[in-house]
C-alpha cells in the first residue's frame, strides 16, 4: 500500500477523533470546580454512633441503633458581603449511619466567601406529590410510606429494653408534607470567617439524644412508635431541629 | 490521480466513520400513543408531560401488570386481583386473595378511567398513579415482595432489558421506569363505551325501564355518582356500621381527623354489573343489597353523609328501574378489548366464525 494513502487515512481518522476526545476533556474540566464537604458526625450524647451499638437517652432508656437514616435538601450557600447565593433545589441527599460514604455531601461551591449554610431536613412537599422519584427519593430505599403516600424525612429503628413492643424493637418514622403536619425542617447556621481562605469542609454533629428529648421529652417507654404523619411526627420533628450543631469548618 | 485517491480515501472513511458513530449512538424512538378524551368529558388530571404515552411503554406496562414475578412467590400479579373480564376488579370476590393463603383487607376497584382520578385507594391516601402499584406489591397481605427484589428479578430479565430500552431509551430498570410503564399501560383503560355513552351520542336509545331508571338516578343518585365518569372522587360515609374484624376506619386513617371517620371514595358505577361484590370490603352481595342499604339500613353517626341520613325513599319499582339503569354502564367493548389481555393474547384469542360458518348444515 502507498505510504502517502495510508498517512492520509490515519489523518483523516484522526480528524475524525479529535472533536470527540476535546468534548471529553471539556466535559470532565467543567465538574473539577472548587467543593464543599458538608459532613455529618452522627452520635448520641458525645459517643460516635455505630449502627449494632448501645447508648442511653437523657431518660435513662439504653437503645441500640440498627438504622439512623434522613434526607438533607435544598442546601443553600450564601455570601453576604457581595450578596451572592447557590441554591440546590432538586438535589436530594440520604445521609446514613451505616453507610459512611453517605455522611459527607459534596456540592460544587462558586461562591467566594461562604457566610452562611443552610438546609432542609426531610423532603419538600413537591417532591411528596409528583409521583415516583430516583435517585435519593427512590421509593426503593425504604424512607417512603406506599399506603399513605409521602416521604420519611428521618427513620430510627432499634431496639430497648424500654420498649413495651414486640422484639422490644422501637421503630420512629417521622414524616408528613400537608399543612399542619409537615415534618421537614430547616436548618440555618452562619459561617465565620478567620481566615481568608474559602471554606470546603464544614462539620455537623447530629445528637440521636436530641430526638428523644429536643423541644420535647419523647420517652422510648411512651411512643415506641411513629409511622405516620400528625401530632408525634410533629414533636419528634421539632426535636430534631434541634439535633443538629455546627462542628469544624475549614479549608 | 493519487490525489484523487487519497480523497476519496478520505471520504469513505469518514462515511463509514460516522455511519459507526451514528449506530453506536443511536437510540430507538419510541412510538407515540394517543390518548383520546372522549367527547364532553373533561380533561384528565394525570400529567401526561411527565410520563409520554407511547407504544413501546404501553406494551412494557401490559407485560408487568401481567407478571406474577412483581409477587414474592411469582403467584401474584396485578391482574390476579384485576381481572379484565370483571372490568379489572375481582370478579364474585369481596375480598381479594394475596400471598400466603391471605385476604386482602378491602374489596379490589375496577381499573378504568383513571387519568382521570387524583386519589387512590378506597381511602384516598396514595396521591399519584404512578406511586399506586408500589402498595399492593409491598403489602405483606397481597404482593408481599420488595421494590429492590423486584427490580432484582425484571433486570436478570433479557426481555425487559430490550422493553425497557424501546420504551425509555436506556437499559435501565429502576422503580420510576417500572410505575411509569404501569402508568401508561393502566392509563389506557378507557371505559366509554357502554350502552349508556352509546345513548349518549345518539346511537341507541334507552328501553322503558332503563329510561325511567336514568331519570331515578338523575334525581338520586347522580350528586355523588357523577356522569361521565359516575363518581365525583369525594369521601363519603353511606351509614355503614364497622366491621368487628377489619375495623376500617376509612378515610380518617389517612386525615386522623374524626369527621372522616367511615368515609370511603364514592366508587365509579361504570361496568357496576361486573364489579360485585359492593361496597369498600365487599359487603353487598347484589346491587339490590346496595339499594336496600340506601332505603331501609342507613346507620346515622356524625359523619353520615346528608344525601343518605335518615334513608332514601326508594320504591320496589323504582330500585328495579334503577338496576335496568345501572346495567347500561357495563362496557362490553373496553372487558373484550385485546389491547388489555396478557401479552401476545391477540394472537390466540378465539376467532369470530365467518360467515359461511353460521349456517349450520343438519
Amino acid at each position: 500500500m502507498n505510504m502517502k494513502y495510508l498517512s492520509a487515512t490515519l489523518f483523516a481518522v484522526n480528524v475524525l477523533l479529535l472533536p470527540g476526545t476535546a468534548f471529553s476533556q471539556l466535559k470532565q474540566n467543567t465538574s473539577s470546580g472548587e467543593q464543599l464537604n458538608l459532613t455529618f458526625n452522627i452520635k448520641a450524647g458525645d459517643a460516635t454512633v455505630v449502627p449494632g451499638n448501645t447508648y442511653t437517652n437523657p431518660f435513662g432508656e439504653t437503645y441500640t441503633v440498627q438504622k439512623f437514616r434522613f434526607y438533607i435538601a435544598q442546601i443553600l450557600l450564601e455570601d453576604s458581603t457581595n450578596t451572592s447565593e447557590q441554591f440546590f433545589p432538586d438535589d436530594y441527599f440520604l445521609v446514613d449511619a451505616g453507610d459512611t460514604g453517605s455522611r459527607t455531601i459534596t456540592v460544587p461551591i462558586s461562591i467566594k466567601h461562604l457566610t452562611a449554610v443552610s438546609f432542609l431536613v426531610g423532603v419538600d412537599s413537591v417532591a411528596n406529590v409528583s409521583g415516583t422519584q430516583t435517585g435519593a427519593l427512590d421509593p426503593a430505599n425504604g424512607m417512603f410510606w406506599t399506603w399513605n403516600t409521602g416521604y420519611i424525612m428521618l427513620k430510627l429503628d432499634g431496639t430497648s429494653p424500654a420498649a413495651k413492643v414486640p422484639g422490644n424493637a422501637f421503630s420512629l418514622h417521622v414524616g408528613g408534607y400537608k399543612t399542619g403536619e409537615n415534618a421537614t425542617r430547616k436548618i440555618g447556621y452562619l459561617i465565620r470567617h478567620s481566615q481568608k481562605q474559602a471554606v470546603h469542609n464544614i462539620v455537623f454533629n447530629v445528637d440521636i439524644n436530641k430526638l428523644f428529648n429536643g423541644a420535647y421529652p419523647i420517652k422510648i417507654a411512651e411512643h415506641p412508635l411513629c409511622h405516620q404523619p400528625g401530632a408525634l411526627a410533629m414533636q419528634l420533628a421539632d426535636n430534631y431541629a434541634t439535633m443538629f450543631s455546627l462542628g469544624q469548618v475549614s479549608k | 490521480m493519487k490525489w484523487l485517491y487519497t480523497i476519496c480515501a478520505c471520504v469513505i472513511v469518514i462515511a463509514v466513520c460516522s455511519m459507526f458513530i451514528s449506530a453506536a449512538n443511536k437510540t430507538p424512538i419510541p412510538t407515540p400513543l394517543n390518548f383520546t378524551v372522549p367527547a364532553g368529558w373533561p380533561q384528565p388530571v394525570y400529567d401526561f408531560k411527565q410520563n409520554p404515552l407511547t407504544k413501546e411503554g404501553f406494551e412494557l406496562g401490559r407485560k408487568l401488570f401481567y407478571d406474577g414475578r412483581l409477587s414474592r412467590d411469582g403467584n401474584f400479579s396485578c391482574a390476579s386481583c384485576h381481572q379484565q373480564f370483571a372490568a379489572f376488579a375481582t370478579y364474585d370476590h369481596n375480598l381479594s386473595h394475596g400471598i400466603n393463603n391471605s385476604f386482602t383487607r378491602r374489596n379490589s376497584p375496577g381499573l378504568f378511567n383513571l387519568a382521570w382520578q387524583k386519589e387512590f385507594m378506597w381511602d384516598g391516601g396514595i396521591n399519584h398513579l404512578d406511586l399506586q402499584p408500589l402498595a399492593p406489591m409491598t403489602d405483606t397481605l397481597e404482593m408481599g415482595e420488595t421494590i429492590d427484589n423486584i427490580l432484582t428479578k425484571l433486570r436478570a430479565d433479557t426481555a425487559y432489558k430490550r422493553m425497557f430500552a424501546g420504551a425509555f431509551g436506556s437499559a435501565d430498570i429502576t422503580t420510576q421506569r417500572v410505575t411509569k410503564a404501569l402508568s401508561q399501560f393502566m392509563l389506557m383503560l378507557v371505559s366509554a363505551n357502554s350502552k349508556f355513552d352509546r345513548v349518549m351520542r345518539g346511537e341507541d336509545s334507552f328501553d322503558l325501564p332503563e329510561k325511567l331508571g336514568y331519570a331515578i338516578f338523575q334525581k338520586k343518585c347522580q350528586a355523588c355518582h357523577t356522569p361521565p365518569l359516575f363518581t365525583d372522587y369525594s369521601y363519603r360515609n353511606t351509614g355503614i356500621t364497622t366491621d368487628m374484624y377489619l375495623n376500617d376506619v376509612g378515610r380518617m386513617k389517612i386525615t386522623r381527623n374524626p369527621a372522616d371517620s367511615l368515609k370511603f371514595k364514592v366508587p365509579s358505577l361504570r361496568n357496576v354489573q361486573l364489579t360485585f361484590p359492593y361496597g369498600h370490603d365487599g359487603r353487598f352481595y347484589y346491587l339490590q343489597d346496595v339499594l336496600d342499604h340506601y332505603r331501609k339500613a342507613v346507620v346515622n353517626s356524625p359523619s353520615v353523609d346528608p344525601l343518605v341520613r335518615n334513608n332514601m325513599p326508594l320504591s320496589n319499582f323504582e330500585t328495579g328501574q334503577l338496576k335496568a339503569f345501572m346495567y347500561t354502564l357495563t362496557d362490553s367493548v373496553f372487558i373484550s378489548d385485546v389491547r388489555f389481555a396478557p401479552p401476545g393474547y391477540e394472537n390466540r384469542a378465539p376467532k369470530a366464525p365467518a360467515e359461511h360458518e353460521h349456517q349450520y348444515k343438519y
